[in-house]
């Protein structure tokens, strides 16, 4: 079984070897693409937000986030802090786009959260800056956790929203919170999110994601093909397990798969300066891809009655795949509906979990988001396999 | 009937076939024996249903019912060593244009399970009988439509087969190449290969089979020598009269005329089987005259196995 497959595999690649279009779609477009896009666009990186804060309040909590917390993200020049004398002020700037980002502590502030009541941090944010608001947000999130009691408002423009409370010995809280380097950590983290990798590496990551899905394609097609060219009955004839015409199919859109995406991983650092992160982590997420891409082509096998129906169908689902996970521009952090929607999409775990490999460094954080993308592959063969056990012929 | 090779085990033996498309019949209760080295004709227009009668002896389909044995192994899709005896050249050509010749043919013997080296001389060997040895490192896809099929066959005979089944091979090849295939297949049947050949040329059945089934909308109508089968139309001559005018009212006509066993209509032509046609032509002729029809040619010969066809059919083999 194993040895047929092996056989057909390489016949395969063989074949999609002086086939140019494969090379094309694994590899020169996707490349092709990251470069132009990585060019033109503007580098959107985080480092340089400019952000204000008014403390109307001066107690232990908020001198915690004021001296504590901001000094430290500007000395890692997340942000760049802009003084301002009142609220008013702050509002003129984030209004006129002069500021990304402006937090506001309201008066009162540490005797609320002292006394265990509701109160909250706002953050203004200069409307269609996402990733600032984001990063604002994300420090304010951040610290509010650490001090335990601080509701939270996201504001662009002006209102400002309530939230709730708890109990407790909050001015010692504030001071760890202030203290630790979770705080930091966290926000650093959270600097990055939506575009938590530069936009080089996130771009090439997402054409690689991207067109893994066609790249795959060829599995299907391929069989479709020895139908259409009438070698089928001959692979039927050969004193083989008929399972191994569809073990060398898939086997050989999995090496193609990882070849592409590999290549490419490869290509981009070294070409365009890209970095996708420390290599085992980048392994384990870009084979759970292309499984999931797998997956998917086992489905649309199992529906699909030609080569060009299976090249319509997949490339359907790979664009809107690709678009909810955020492959061609970042789901932005206040859509929440995306950002469930891109819980869906294999692409945006793969991108999620770079991201997090990124910030972390540490490989082993990869291991939720192949396990989503794996699961969703699975998921998506489940009809293929019950299609194809009812199937007792070709 | 005699056997000829008494005492040989057939090495196809196949009987009771059935299959069905949905609840269409395509093969309804085929069964025949082929013996080493003999050559055996499957004839029938097309949807007879002869491609589906081989793809279930090739064990591409799973017949619904009936057994098939070839070379002692019974034959289902998964019988690994039944297939590896049947070498199938199937009726639409399944090379890999892309690959060239020698690929084609390293490919499926590899999946036949050949070894390296044996492959190697085997291919050569195989190139030669097929005259693609200039040919052989050149793409499938820019070979003639005679290349092309003379490697189909080539594929087909690598493993060294003991039954090879030949699915209309010549169709749409020129009168050259179709001399060539038929010379190959009367060389190979020498060399003791049961061969399985099916065609909707009678010429080709009558030329290599010494056995002919003819089918007709999934039945195996007769089945003999040709000299059998064109016995079954007893001592008969057969008269083509070509006519101007009404060609189904003659018929009528001259199936009233004494002696005249059939009379069918190919296009513009009545066919007659008919005993003593020499004393009753002119009888003939008169018939379709009074119908108002005007004779434009008259041919006068021995049956053939289409009469044969025509006779058991009521209809012309090839349309
Ligand atoms: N895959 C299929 N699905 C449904 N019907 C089929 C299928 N294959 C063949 N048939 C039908 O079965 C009948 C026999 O077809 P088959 O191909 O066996 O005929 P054939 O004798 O080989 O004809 P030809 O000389 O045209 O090749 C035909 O009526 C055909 O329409
Ligand atoms: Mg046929």
């Amino acid at each position: 079984m194993i040895r047929a497959a092996l056989i057909i595999l390489g016949k395969d690649l063989r074949l999609r070897l002086r086939d140019r279009s494969v090379l094309l779609l694994a590899v020169v477009v996707p490349l092709g693409l990251t470069a132009l896009f990585a060019a033109i666009l503007p580098d959107d990186q985080p480092r340089g937000i400019t952000a204000a804060v008014v403390d109307a309040d001066g107690g232990e909590v908020a001198v915690g986030f004021v001296d504590g917390v901001l000094p430290a993200l500007a000395a890692d020049e997340i942000v760049t802090l802009v003084e301002v004398d009142d609220e008013a002020e702050a509002r003129r700037e984030v209004a006129a786009g002069d500021i990304d980002v402006a937090w506001l502590i309201p008066a009162g502030f540490s005797d609320e959260v002292g006394a265990g009541r509701a109160t909250e941090i706002a953050v203004l944010v200069t409307a269609g800056r996402v990733l600032p608001g984001e990063i604002a947000r994300g420090v304010a999130e951040a610290y509010a956790t650490q001090v335990g009691h601080v509701g939270l408002a996201v504001v662009t423009a002006a209102e400002v929203a309530g939230s709730a409370p708890g109990p407790a010995d909050v001015a010692a809280a504030a001071e760890q919170a202030a203290a630790t380097p979770d705080v930091v950590r966290i926000v650093q983290q959270a600097t990055a999110s939506g575009d938590r990798l530069d936009s080089t590496s996130y771009l090439a990551a997402g054409m690689a994601a991207f067109f893994v899905f066609f790249v795959t394609q060829f599995g299907v097609t391929g069989l479709l093909e020895e139908r259409q060219q009438g070698t089928m009955p001959r692979l039927l004839a050969a004193p083989i397990r008929p399972g191994a015409i569809h073990l060398g199919k898939i086997g050989g859109a999995f090496v193609l798969g990882l070849t592409s995406m590999t290549v490419l991983a490869v290509a981009s650092s070294a070409l365009l300066g890209a970095d996708w992160g420390p290599a085992p982590g980048v392994a384990v997420l870009v084979v759970a891809l292309v499984l999931a891409a797998l997956g998917v082509l086992a489905l649309v096998a199992s529906f699909a009655r030609t080569a060009e129906q299976a090249g319509n169908l997949q490339s359907v689902i790979a664009i809107v795949l690709g678009l909810l996970g955020g492959v061609f521009f970042p789901v932005p952090g206040d859509a929440e509906l995306l950002r469930i929607a891109s819980l869906l999409s294999p692409h945006g775990w793969f991108l999620r979990g770079l991201a997090d490999l990124r910030a972390t460094g540490d490989w082993s954080v990869v291991w939720p988001a192949a396990g989503a993308i794996v699961a969703f592959g699975i998921v998506a063969a489940v009809p293929a396999v019950l299609r194809q056990r009812r199937a007792s012929t070709w | 009937m005699a056997k000829l090779l008494i005492g040989t085990a057939p090495v196809l033996s196949c009987e009771g076939l059935q299959k069905s498309y949905g609840d269409q019949p395509a093969v309804v209760e085929v069964g025949f024996d082929i013996a080493p080295g003999e050559t055996f004709g499957l004839l029938g227009p097309n949807g007879a249903g002869k491609t589906t009668t081989i793809s279930m002896i090739a064990g591409l389909l799973r017949p619904d019912a009936g057994s098939i044995t070839v070379a002692g192994e019974r034959m289902s899709p998964t019988a690994a060593a039944a297939k590896g005896a049947v070498g199938l050249v199937p009726q639409d050509l399944a090379i890999y244009p892309d690959l060239s010749a020698r690929e084609n043919l390293t490919f499926f013997g590899r999946l036949y399970g050949l070894a390296k080296q044996p492959l190697r001389t085997r291919t050569d060997e195989v190139l030669e009988v097929i005259g693609l040895t200039d040919r052989a490192g050149d793409r499938a896809g820019e070979f003639s439509g005679g290349m092309k099929r003379r490697l189909n066959i080539g594929i087909g005979l690598l493993h060294r087969p003991r039954l090879l089944i030949l699915d209309e091979p010549t169709v749409g090849v020129d009168p050259q190449s179709r001399n060539a295939i038929l010379e190959s297949v009367e060389q190979l049947s020498g060399e003791g290969l049961a061969v399985l050949y099916t065609t909707h040329y009678m010429e080709e059945a009558e030329r290599l089979c010494r056995r002919i089934a003819i089918v007709d909308q999934g039945r195996l109508i007769a089945e003999g020598t040709r000299r059998e089968l064109v016995a079954t139309l007893g001592e008969q001559d057969l008269v083509r009269l070509e006519v101007f005018g009404d060609a189904v009212a003659a018929a009528e006509a001259c199936a009233g005329v004494e002696g005249v066993r059939s009379a069918d209509v190919e296009e513009s032509t009545v066919v007659c089987l008919m005993h003593g046609a020499g004393s009753r032509l002119a009888s003939l002729l008169g018939a379709v005259a009074e119908q108002g029809a005007t004779v434009t040619g008259v041919e006068v010969r021995e049956p053939d196995l289409e009469d044969v066809f025509l006779h058991l059919t009521g209809k012309a083999l090839r349309h």
